[in-house]
Formats: C-alpha cells, structure tokens, sequence
C-alpha cells in the first residue's frame, strides 16, 4: 500500500498513535472489547492492568505483530491496519529482549537497520551512537549468553533506538530482571526518554512503574479500558473500583455498604455511616453502594470525634518508614490504616479513625464512581 | 480527561480500504495455504506413490504385470502371488522368527537398558566415565562394520545358526542405554531421596519410583529396537545359515537371489513384509515419531 | 549390560584390528602378515571400486536427503490441518527394511513394466534403462533419498518448531522478509542440528548394503559394490580374503569414529545458542 492510497487520520498527524474502536476476537473469546486512545507525540503512555486484559495484546497489534477485528489504528497519521510491521516505523522490546543468539551485541544491533538496506558506514554510526547512549560500548563484539539481564536489556533498547522510529512499543520489558536492577533500570529509562523524548507506549502489570514512569496511565481490565489519565488522577480519582483497588499499594479500602436517604439528606450506611454530601448535580439511587478511602487517608486519634468511628487493630505491620495497621471495624470488615513510623500501637488495642476531609470516593452499584462536588474533576 | 471519548471512526475512505485490503490479505492467506499443501501433497504422493504401485503388482499375475498400458486398479485381484507366498515360501516363518528375535531383544534390552542407564545415572560406580565415555564413542560403529571378528566370536562361541546368535549381539548397542540416562537424569532428583527417606533400596527405588515414570521413554524405546530390529539384515544374513531360522529380511532378499524373477511373488513378500510395521506405526505414531523429535530436543 | 557390551562391541572393535592382519580365510588357518594388508589394499580394485563407490553414492545422496528435507520440514511445521496424516506418510518409508525397499524399487525401475518407464512411456519418451552401469549408482542415491528423507524432516520439524517464536518477530519488526529471516534467523539457529545431521546420515550412508544387494546385487559389474558389500564378499564369498575385508572394515570404522569425534567436538564449541 503506497501512501498515496494510504487513508489518513481525520486529525491528521496531530496524534503519534490513534487508536479507534479496536477489538480483537478469537472465536467466542473477546480479548479486546472496542478500545479508543491517542497517543499525543513524545508522550510516555503506559497500558497498565492485570494479565490477560489485553494490554499486551493491543501492543502486539499497534506493533503490527497481530491482526485486529476490528477498528482503525493510525500512526503517523496514517492507516496502519495492514501494514507490515516493519512499515509502521514502531520498533519494540520484548520481555524476554528477543536477541538473536547468534549474533555478537554489534550486529544485533545493526540487525533492523542491514535489513533497511542502509550502507554500512551509516549501521556501524548509529549503532556506536546508541551504544554509547546505552552504555554497552564496551560490549560490542560480544554474545547475547555473556551479558548480564541488565545488559541484554540494553541491547533490547539499543535494537530499537537505532531505528530511531516514531515510537517505541515496550512491552513488560523489566519484569524478567531482579528488583534491585528493575529500579534502577527504572530510571534509566526515564533518563532516556527524556532525552530522546520520543514516543513510547509501554506495558506493564506493575502499578509501580507505571505511577513512576508514565505522562499518562491507561488501565485496562477484560479487554475494556477503565481509565485514562495522568499517574496521580488515576491514583486519587479512579474511575471505578477496579482501578481503584488496583492501583495503589497498599490497595484502596473498599467498603460496601447502602445508600438510605433520610429527611432529605442522604448517607451513606456501612461499617460506620458517611454522610453524603455535594451529590447535587450528580445523581445515585439509594440501594448498594461502596466508598473507598485510601490508607493514607485515615487519621488515628486518641479519642472519638465527630465523624469518627472505632476499629481494633489486629496486625501490626512495621516496614521501613511507615507501619501498615490491619483493622477491623465492628461489622467485620478490614480496612488498612498507613501510619508513619513514630506512632505507637498495639495488636488488640481500640483505635478512633477519622477519614481526611474529601477523601472518600462514592462508588455506586456498578461499581462506577460517582462524581461529588469537591472532587475537582 | 480521565473518562473515554466517544468512539468515532477516522475517514469513511479508511473503512473501505481496510474492507478491500483485508479482502486482499485473505485472498493472500489462503493462496499461501494452498500453496503449502499442495507442495506437501505432491511430496506425499511421490514417497507414497511406489508402494501404491507395488501393491498393484502384488495382485496381478506375472503377465498382467508385464502388460502396458498398466492396470490402475487391482480389479479383478489375482491371489496367486499370496498363495505362493504363504505356501510354497518359508514366508510365515521368517515372519515368526523375526517377531520372535525382535521381540525377546526389545523384552531384554528394554529392562537391560533401563537399569543400565539408571546405573549411569545415577549410581557412583568406579570407572563410570570411563565406561561411559567408551560408550558414546563407540555408539556410532554399527554392526555392519564389525561382521568379521563377529562372526568369529560366535562362531568359537558354537553359537552359529542359532536364535542366540541373532539374539545376543544387538543387546551391546549403547543407544538404548544413552536414551534412558537422559530420560532419568530428566527426573526431579526428590523424588528418589524421598523413597530412600522412606528406606528403600536401590533397587526398590528403581523399581518403584522410577520405573513408573519412566515407562513413557521405555515405549519410545522398545519402539526404537523393534523397529531396529525388524529391519536388521546384514548380521542375521551371516549369522544364520539354515532356512528355518532365516529372518523376514533375509528370507525377501533370498527370494531375489535364489528364485528366477517371479515379480508377483516379490511384491507379494515386500507387501506382506509392511503389514506388521505398519500397522504398528499406525497405532503407535506418537512413540515412533517421538525419536526424532527427542533427538532434534536433545540438540 | 556392561558385560554384553564388552563382549559384543568392544572385542569385536578389537578383534577387527587383529583379523585386519591376518592373511588366509576365515574359516581355517591364518597367519599373520602384520599390515600387509593395508598396504596392499590400495592395490585391491574391488576395494578401492568399492569404497571409491561409497563415497560417491554418499555425495550423490545426502545433500538431496538433507536438502529436501528441510524444505519439507520448514513447510510441515507450518501447517495445521493435517500435519499428523502427512507426517505419516512422509515418514513411512523410513520404516521399510532395506531388503524390501531395494524389492520395491525394482518395480519402478524395470525396463518392462516398472512405474518410472511407465511414466516416461506415457508422455512418450523412450523407456530409460535405470540399472545400467552408469546409472545405477545413482538410483540407489535415489533409492536412500527416498527412505531417509521423511526420517530427517521430522527431525527438522521438531527442531524448527523449538525455535523461539519472539525472535522471529522482532525480526520481522526488524524488516526482514520471509527469505531473509530464513537466512539470517532459522539457518543460523540450526546449525548444530543441521551438523548432527551431517554427521549421522553420512554415517549411515557409508554402510549401505542392504538395498545394493537386493537391487543390483553389488552390479553391474562393480558399479554398486560398496564397502560392506565387498567385505561381506571378501569374509563368505573366498578363502583368502579375510584380512582385507577386515582391513577395509577398519577403515570404516575409523572413518565413523573419526566423524563421530569430530561431530562431538564442534559440539562442545557452538556459539551462542540460547
């Protein structure tokens, strides 16, 4: 398909990656439901869920590696669904690196671009350039089986920057390294990005390297997306219960419970009543409902408050600068309180918690969070 | 922004070209299919192509073989050749010697070889690299190559034109041993310190343990030197000299030699020879193909 | 086990040593002649035809063994439907004994009525004489090619199929077509199996006997006369011979393990697979 017949985005090249409508059936199963994204120029987008909710298989068909059922995939601001791989300009590294095992750091890295037909002086720079970007110069003329994960991942970057395409697709690239190298790898490649500033679109199951590394997170779960946005929104104002237990770590408490409206107010009834307020302008039926507090959120005082409620504390969790506080409240739910490391308590004691003000996220019995003035967005 | 856009679709020429191009790509894809097979068929007929041929002749009579243009159909089917064959020929009882060696050798060596291979691997024996190491080189020198001094061991031995003679050789090949080494070698070491925790003997490990778990490589096995065995020629053809204990090989091979050419009768022997393999390897695909697959694993 | 293999394998080994010095027959007297014979093998034309045969027929057939079976395997192990019914029969004739292989094979190449005349007459081109003298070295090349072929696809298939599939496809991220990543990427990775392949079929087709002697019967003439064949002659067929055919024996077995050591080496020192 030569770009003269090759249909263009109706934005045209306003978006690096536009994603529309895409889905992805195999037989009865559905392992893409219909997904929507753009991806801005220089953007790091991270696809963030748990296994099987199709993130990895969305990449492999923005990299070109799967065909969709379904939808329009533009890059650059053009039709890509048909393109081969190597003629969408999108370089990828893999979770196990794919480096060809027969072929010194050198070549591997030289690979993508001996198939381009480049003449060899122009390989051999771009190749000591990224090497010497990638710190690996020294490790040229050796084999994939002598080098270390953290280098063999390098090797892995270094085989997509000589492309140097309009964007690189990662795919879980640090979950096979130790904690200790994935850390830093972390940051390494955040130093990178920012250098080389291009577009990158990355996934992963970790919340952690997505709420460090991305300009904005897409969570997906069942092939859905569930929420789009900056690290911090999705953090603070999840979309639903799922993003909001899944991102965080402790995860988000999550207590059930009803909605009752009486002399027109309402409250919220669960373990200890909430009472609503600022629903005007949005609107919830009284029946099940949840709301979630951070753990981070919750305050211990001495004694009762207003507003405050009881809970006895079960596990005493020190690690590091906070201690995690397992609690049960009286109807036998559990919820996790962060405190910082000074406070002092003990297994079997009663506490009083207060939630901080603005802190409580409604979600209604979809599991959909309802929008409460205050909220900001 | 934190909540999905409405789904909109790009340029309506967007959707008419992804409908023409994964038509295309379709077209493309079955084209390949087709392609693939076809080369496959044409690579099956050809290796299949003379047995069919064969069969055919084995139902004509001899003139109706020197006939062309040939018959392509064995119809009527002419049972003369059978006849011949099972009655005036000693045919069924090359059949039952060579079942009869093939299978006490499979018996033996398949038992043989596995406590073998779990001595190898796993025992501490004085001189076991040696041994073993004996073992891989000379894993490759068939029997063919040392008819000579063989057949001179035997023959001192007073064991000429006897069933040992066709029985006890091929027990020396090594292979059997090798295969069942790294089968158990493959075996997670826990599992035989939990039975010598529980006080068994060596043996009794190697029978209770092991054994069971192994018995999917003994099948691969036995299927290997059955097979070997069934075809053998070379070492039977010179160890045994009176016709009744000929084996299958020998006794086609003497029909060519011996008998003027009566192609009937030979397609006839070649025909029958098949049968047993192959219905063998029709209930026993897996195993037989197993071999090779290990072998290429192995690699 | 250690026993049977010390009696059978080990003297033999060593007992071929001993005959190969030897001069006389095999049944009755011999003396000693020390390595007379291996000096004079040079000069014995059924040896040298013999062995000079053998290695031809093994150039004629390996590489269309080898070759074709990788064709086939690279194709096999793409297909899903079907792949069990054509393994079958794709490997099939690997389980033929060679007696009966070497019987099939005169079916098709008979001047009268075999299938390869019949073909030809079809189209209408003057039957061939497949056995003759020139010719009929290569028909057992053909003969070997078609029972070993399926033997060495399967093979292939197993290993092609271990292959990572990633790596083929960051290749074709890469930019590599079909041929290329073939050529660059399934090659290369191969290299060991492909060796060991070398090696063992070699191996095997330096001791083709079987389907010779059935076929042509070592004929005509000398033309298909191969190593074990002669030596099979030498030891049943004279009085005299003894020592050269164990003489060429050992020749062959050197051969084998010399392949087989060298094999075993290269082995240890691959690079980089994995």
């Amino acid at each position: 398909m030569t770009s003269a017949s090759t249909p263009v985005s109706p934005t045209g090249t306003q978006y690096a990656i536009e994603i529309l409508g895409v889905t992805k059936r195999y037989g009865k199963i559905t392992a893409l439901g219909g997904v929507d994204l753009d991806i801005e120029p220089g953007e790091f987008v991270v696809l963030l869920g748990p296994s099987g909710c199709g993130k990895s298989t969305l990449l492999k068909i923005i990299a070109g590696l799967e065909d969709l059922t379904d939808g329009e995939v533009y890059i650059g601001g053009k039709l890509a669904n048909y393109l081969k791989p190597s003629a969408r300009d999108v370089a990828m590294v893999f979770q196990n690196y794919a480096l060809y095992p027969h072929m010194t750091v050198r070549s591997n890295l030289g690979f993508p671009l001996k198939m381009a037909g480049r003449p060899k002086a122009e390989v051999s720079q771009k190749v000591e350039t990224a090497a010497a970007l990638l710190q690996i110069g020294s490790e040229l003329d050796k084999y994939p089986d002598e080098l270390s994960g953290g280098q063999r991942q390098r090797v892995a970057l270094g085989r997509a920057i000589v492309r140097e395409p309009l964007a690189f697709l990662m795919d879980e690239p640090l979950s096979n390294l130790d904690a200790l190298l994935r850390v830093q790898m972390r940051s390494e490649l955040l130093r990178l990005h920012k250098r080389v500033g291009r577009t990158t679109v990355y996934v992963t199951h970790d919340q952690i390297e997505a709420m460090t590394m991305a300009d904005r997170v897409v969570v997906m779960r069942h092939g859905l997306i569930q929420q789009i946005g900056p690290p911090d929104e999705v953090y603070r104002r999840p979309a639903n219960r799922f993003v909001a237990s899944f991102v965080g770590s402790p995860p988000m408490n999550i207590l059930d419970g009803r909605i009752a409206t009486a002399d027109g107010r309402r409250t919220f009834i669960g373990p200890f009543p909430v009472e609503i307020t600022g629903l005007a302008g949005a609107t919830v039926d009284d029946g099940p409902a949840a709301i979630g507090i951070r753990s981070e959120e919750l305050l211990l005082t001495t004694e009762a408050t207003a507003g405050s409620f009881p809970a006895v504390i079960e596990l005493v969790e020190p690690v590091g600068a906070d201690i995690f506080l397992t609690a049960t409240v009286e109807a036998g739910t559990v919820i996790t309180i962060r405190v910082d490391a000074e406070t002092k308590v003990e297994e079997g004691a009663t506490v009083h918690i207060q939630i901080a003000p603005g802190a409580t996220r409604l979600f209604d019995a979809a599991g959909d969070r309802v929008r409460l003035a205050g909220d900001g967005a | 922004m934190s909540v999905a856009v409405e789904p909109r679709h790009g340029n309506p020429g967007a959707l008419q070209a992804i409908a023409a191009e994964h038509a295309r790509s379709r077209r493309r894809r079955r084209l390949r299919g087709l392609g693939k097979h076809a080369f496959l068929i044409v690579v099956t007929l050809l290796l299949v192509a003379p047995f069919y041929y064969v069969v055919l002749a084995s139902f004509k009579s001899s003139t109706e073989i020197f006939t062309y243009p040939p018959k392509l159909l064995p119809i009527p089917p002419f049972i003369g050749n059978y006849q011949k064959l099972l009655g005036d020929t000693g045919f069924l009882r090359w059949m039952f010697n060579t079942l009869f060696v093939a299978g006490t050798v499979t018996l033996i060596k398949v038992f043989m070889d596995s406590m073998a291979g779990y001595a190898l691997a796993k025992l501490q024996l004085t001189g076991k690299r040696a041994i073993f190491l004996a073992m891989l080189i000379l894993l490759m020198v068939p029997l063919g190559a040392l008819i000579v001094p063989l057949w001179a061991l035997v023959n001192w031995m007073g064991l000429t034109n006897t069933y040992l003679a066709l029985i006890l050789p091929p027990l020396a090949n090594p292979l059997g041993v090798f295969l069942m080494r790294q089968f158990i070698l493959g075996l997670p070491k826990d599992l035989e310190n939990a039975g010598r925790l529980d006080g068994l003997s060596e043996f009794g490990i190697y029978r209770r343990i092991i054994l069971p778990l192994i018995k999917p490589g003994l099948v691969v096995l036995a299927v290997i030197i059955f097979t070997d065995q069934f075809m053998s020629f070379i070492w039977p053809l010179i160890a045994t000299s009176s016709d009744d204990l000929q084996v299958l090989t020998v006794g086609v091979a003497a029909l060519r030699s011996h008998g003027g050419a009566d192609y009937g009768l030979w397609s006839a022997a070649a025909v029958m020879s098949l049968v047993p393999i192959g219905v063998f390897f029709f209930v026993l695909q897996r195993q037989f193909l197993a071999r090779s697959l290990a072998g290429a694993l192995k690699q | 086990m250690f026993l049977f293999f010390v009696v059978f394998l080990v003297i033999p080994v060593v007992g071929t040593v001993w005959w190969s010095t030897q001069a006389g027959g095999i049944v009755g007297g011999t003396t000693n002649v020390g390595l007379q014979n291996f000096q004079r093998l040079p000069d014995l034309v059924g040896a040298t035809a013999a062995i000079q045969n053998t290695l031809i027929f093994a150039l004629l057939s390996i590489p269309p063994i080898l070759i074709g079976a990788l064709a086939i395997s690279l194709v096999l192990a793409r297909v899903g439907r079907g792949a069990a019914a054509y393994r079958f029969f794709v490997y099939f004739p690997v389980l033929v004994p060679g007696v009966v292989a070497g019987l099939i094979w005169l079916f098709l190449t008979n001047v009268d009525f075999g299938l390869f005349d019949n073909v030809l007459r079809a189209v209408g081109v003057q039957p061939v004489t497949w056995l003759g003298s020139d010719t009929a070295l290569g028909v057992l090349a053909a003969l070997d090619v078609w029972r070993n072929v399926g033997y060495w696809a399967i093979f292939f298939v197993a290993a092609i199929i271990g292959l990572p599939q990633e790596l083929y496809q960051a290749a074709s991220l890469d930019g590599a077509s079909t041929a290329k990543r073939f050529w660059y990427l399934t090659l290369p990775l191969m290299r060991r199996i492909l060796f060991f392949a070398i090696v063992v079929s070699t191996i095997w087709g330096l001791q083709v006997f079987d389907t010779a002697l059935v076929l042509t019967n070592g004929g005509p003439g000398t033309a298909t006369t191969t190593i074990i064949f002669r030596v099979w002659q030498y030891v049943f067929g004279t009085n005299d011979k003894v020592g050269f055919a164990a003489a060429i024996s050992l020749v062959l077995i050197v051969a084998i393990l010399t392949l087989t050591l060298a094999q075993m080496r290269l082995l240890r020192s691959r690079r980089g697979d994995d």
